[in-house]
């Protein structure tokens, strides 16, 4: 395999697949990026057996061929490279020739053959998504799934495909973050997978605005086909969790809040929450809301904000960090906090189909 | 619910009322049944586990605490969800529970080489096991994070592959698409052996470095075999390294083995060893009553009494002795007595007798149990702290074997007959006078005669 490559091209391609390769791995070819060169264009594939991505780049290829080359190395020299120009030259014991301006070097490789071939995907049904939406529904929930891996069921994104809605859900049994996203789903498509947390993550990278991202499911894995690029991910087993059940039917107080102030200043305020006393009290009175932290031994924080209320006056305490995950992630400028009392969850909402349930801590008298 | 249950959880839901706030115990709790009580552990059952996974997360505290005010001391709390489909907004109660997911795939775990019948619940819990039995459950729960590699030695028959497979099921139930790995170390040398005749090592490699919990059998037969011990230890390092749960049994503790590289004995001694030992009788009993039971025989208490003090040394034979027994029952309709029990395990009763007490297992626990050398059971010394002990050893060779006055006598450094004659009356007679000897001597023969 022969072919020649601007950095600037064959560093991006290797930037969009670098990802996904896991750095303690048991198998070595599992380290390695895939390369096949035809046509004008080379691809790039790499694996870790769960989640698999595939790029490409522009180049001119001399010779057709493929082979695995070491990624992580790969892409330390490629980026250090002095000119522009790249030349690749891969012999048939997979030894590859890197040359650039006066620099040489040569990397070992393994076989192409052995390397994991991603699952194929024939006759799947697809369904189109904007980019744009996806993106943003997986940032506005993300945050919010389980890394505890004895539930694993929780440790991934469901995606609820049904009545026309793709419903995105995380939650890890403190929380749970919830955002829909109108979609034609035709009947027989209508499915509820879990999506591992890795391929989240991975999307999210590499998801950009414009453009619709192709989405197939079958037997148990699910495939995102978008730009130059395919992802591709094994599907979590299991029943996803009945998370209608979390979400509190009516509120009985609504707070209207400045998203950016009102995080700013639970930001500030946990300063002075610590690990033992890892929670925010919120005072709601008439428009206005005291927040306060307070570590015994170390000291306390108090900030006073107006907001729009006009309910009774009452308390309730949050982990401050599963309250301001969600504000940091979303753009709108207004929040709308629903409670019901100091022992019920609190509902974060915002104008869009959006949710997010939070359980209160207990505040010790 | 049973009325037993649902007296008791009406005693705690009045607890825990107070405990949460009227919407929570409306949301959470008025699906929630109790369908078992015990002294340790309350069954809960749920409609889905989104229940489960949220009270666990939010309400335990009240919970444990309403089981404390309502009970008087704590319980171990465990929920049972009745699978149901994830669009129904009401919480529709029962169609399976998930317990019988670990019983309901035998085929698909067995084509890992696992007996669908060796899992937790099967496994009966005595003094004997209990820390061998915590240990699985721990690593199975958490595998890769407690105990790595954990090492489970023991005798014949005793379950090291009942556990062992017990944490395959388990891992395996909880999540389908684990690579558990469960072989004999034999299996393994002979394949590894064909990888090298057949060049394909790669593969081999590949299968067995790439697993998440491998489980090996009897690893006492890699002694003497360098090469498979060599492979062996690349692949140990590969998933330990990789944080991949490593799962050894062997009929020895690993510093026993002889002819194992040192290298290979100090990793088995790396994470948690645990020993299985021959169970006591109260364990025999309830193994013979569970297995009865599972396999609906009924039998005479004094029958299941008779076994479980006859055959004391491993598992197997007492479970085989309990099949023959009961086959021989329901075939002939005859009456089972004594003789007739004894007349069909006459072969199994003469093994049993063939590993019953020795002057030397005697001198041992004699020794163990009062501090002193094994050597000063047979030496000549005279101090009281010495003798003492060596005369309760004479008492109990005497009572304990068939073994002749003379025979003892040998046993004890020579001694005579009739030293070891008025060591007996000696210790019998300090029996009747002190009650600390007498329990000492009941608590050294109940510990032997297990």
């Amino acid at each position: 395999m022969k072919f020649s490559a601007t950095k600037e091209k064959l560093l991006e391609g290797l930037q969009q697949v670098q990802n996904v390769v896991s750095t303690r791995t048991t198998l070595p070819i599992l380290s390695n990026v895939l390369l096949q060169a035809s046509d004008g264009t080379v691809h790039l594939t790499t694996t870790d057996l769960d989640v698999g991505v595939r790029g490409s780049f522009e180049a001119n290829v001399e010779k057709e061929g493929a082979t695995t080359l070491p990624a992580r190395r790969l892409f330390n020299i490629v980026r250090e490279l002095p000119a522009s120009e790249i030349r690749i030259d891969v012999d048939g014991k997979n030894a590859a020739s890197i040359r650039s301006g006066q620099s040489f070097f040569k990397i070992l490789g393994l076989p192409e053959e052995e390397f994991p071939p991603l699952p194929k995907f024939e006759d799947a049904k697809v369904v189109p998504i904007r980019q744009k939406d996806l993106r943003d529904g997986l940032r506005k929930t993300s945050y919010a799934i389980s890394t505890d891996e004895t539930r694993y069921v929780l440790n991934g994104l469901l995606f609820s495909m049904k009545e026309n809605k793709l419903a995105l859900v995380a939650t890890d049994g403190r929380r749970l973050a919830m955002v829909d996203i109108e979609l034609e789903i035709p009947r027989s498509q209508e499915a509820d997978i879990i999506v591992p947390t890795k391929a989240v993550t991975e999307l999210q990278r590499l998801l950009i605005e414009d453009g619709d991202v192709k989405v197939s499911v079958a037997s148990g894995q699910i495939a995102f086909d978008f730009n130059k690029t395919l992802l591709v991910s094994k599907l979590i087993e299991g029943n996803y969790p009945n998370y209608k059940q979390v979400i509190p039917a009516e509120a009985k107080e609504r707070v209207t809040l400045e998203r950016e102030t009102f995080l700013n200043s639970l930001r500030r305020v946990s300063l002075l929450a610590s690990e033992k006393s890892n929670s925010i009290k919120l005072n709601f009175s008439k428009n206005n809301i005291d927040i306060t932290a307070n570590t015994p031994e170390v000291g306390e924080a108090k900030e006073s904000l107006p907001v729009q209320y006009k309910g009774r006056d009452f308390s309730i305490a949050f982990n401050p960090e599963f309250l301001m995950a969600p504000l940091r992630n979303l753009t709108e400028d207004e929040v709308f906090l629903d409670l019901i009392d100091e022992m019920s969850p609190g509902v974060l909402k915002i104008q869009t189909p959006f949710l997010y349930v939070l359980m209160p801590m207990r505040i010790s008298s | 619910m049973d009325d037993k249950c649902t007296q008791l959880w009406q005693k705690l839901s009045a607890a825990l009322k107070p405990q949460v706030s009227a919407d929570t115990f409306k949301r959470w709790f008025s699906a929630v049944e109790l369908v078992g009580a015990t002294d340790e552990t309350l069954s809960f059952r749920v409609p889905n586990n989104i229940y489960q996974y949220w009270i666990e997360s939010n309400h335990m505290t009240a919970l444990q605490a309403a089981v404390l005010s309502a009970f008087g001391e704590p319980r171990d709390i465990k929920f049972i969800c009745s699978e149901s489909a994830v669009e129904d907004m009401e919480p529709i109660g029962v169609s399976k529970e998930s317990d019988s997911r670990r019983d309901r795939k035998p085929t698909s775990n067995s084509s890992f080489g696992l007996n669908p019948r060796n899992t937790f619940e099967s496994f009966v819990v005595g003094p004997n096991n209990e820390i061998a039995h915590a240990a699985s459950l721990a690593v199975a729960q958490a595998p890769a994070r407690t105990y790595n590699p954990l090492f489970i030695y023991g005798g014949v028959g005793l379950g090291k592959t009942h556990l062992m497979q017990a944490i395959g099921q388990y891992v395996l139930a909880k999540r389908k698409n684990t690579r558990v790995i469960y072989l004999s170390s034999e299996v393994f040398i002979n394949e590894f052996i064909d990888a090298i005749q057949h060049n394909t090592l790669v593969k081999f490699r590949k299968r067995y470095r790439q697993a998440d919990l491998l489980c090996i059998d009897d690893i006492q037969f890699l002694a003497g075999k360098e090469r498979s011990q060599e492979e062996f230890f690349h692949t140990f390092n590969t998933l330990f390294d990789g944080h991949k749960q490593i799962v050894l049994s062997c009929d020895r503790p690993a510093s026993e083995i002889a002819n194992l590289e040192q290298r290979l004995v100090s990793r088995f001694e790396w994470g948690l060893t645990a020993e299985l030992q021959p169970p006591a009788i109260e364990t025999r009993l309830a193994i013979l009553r569970k297995k009865a039971l599972g396999m609906q025989i009924k039998l005479s208490d004094e029958v299941f009494e008779f076994l479980a003090s006859r055959i004391r040394s491993n598992v197997r034979r007492l479970e085989g002795a309990l099949m023959r027994v009961a086959s021989f029952a329901s075939l002939s309709g005859k009456q089972l007595t004594q003789e007739v029990i004894e007349r069909l395990l006459k072969d199994i009763l003469q093994e049993e007798a063939r590993t019953s007490i020795t002057i030397e297992q005697i001198q041992r626990k004699v020794a163990e149990h009062f501090d002193v050398r094994l050597a000063d059971m047979t030496s000549k010394r005279r101090p009281a702290s010495i003798a003492f002990p060596r005369q309760v050893a004479m008492y109990l060779a005497r009572e304990l074997t068939k073994s002749s006055l003379n025979e003892i006598g040998d046993a004890f450094g020579g001694r005579d007959h009739g030293t070891v004659l008025h060591a007996y009356k000696l210790v019998k007679k300090r029996m009747k006078e002190q009650d600390s000897v007498r329990q000492t001597i009941s608590f050294i023969d109940s510990s032997l005669q297990r």
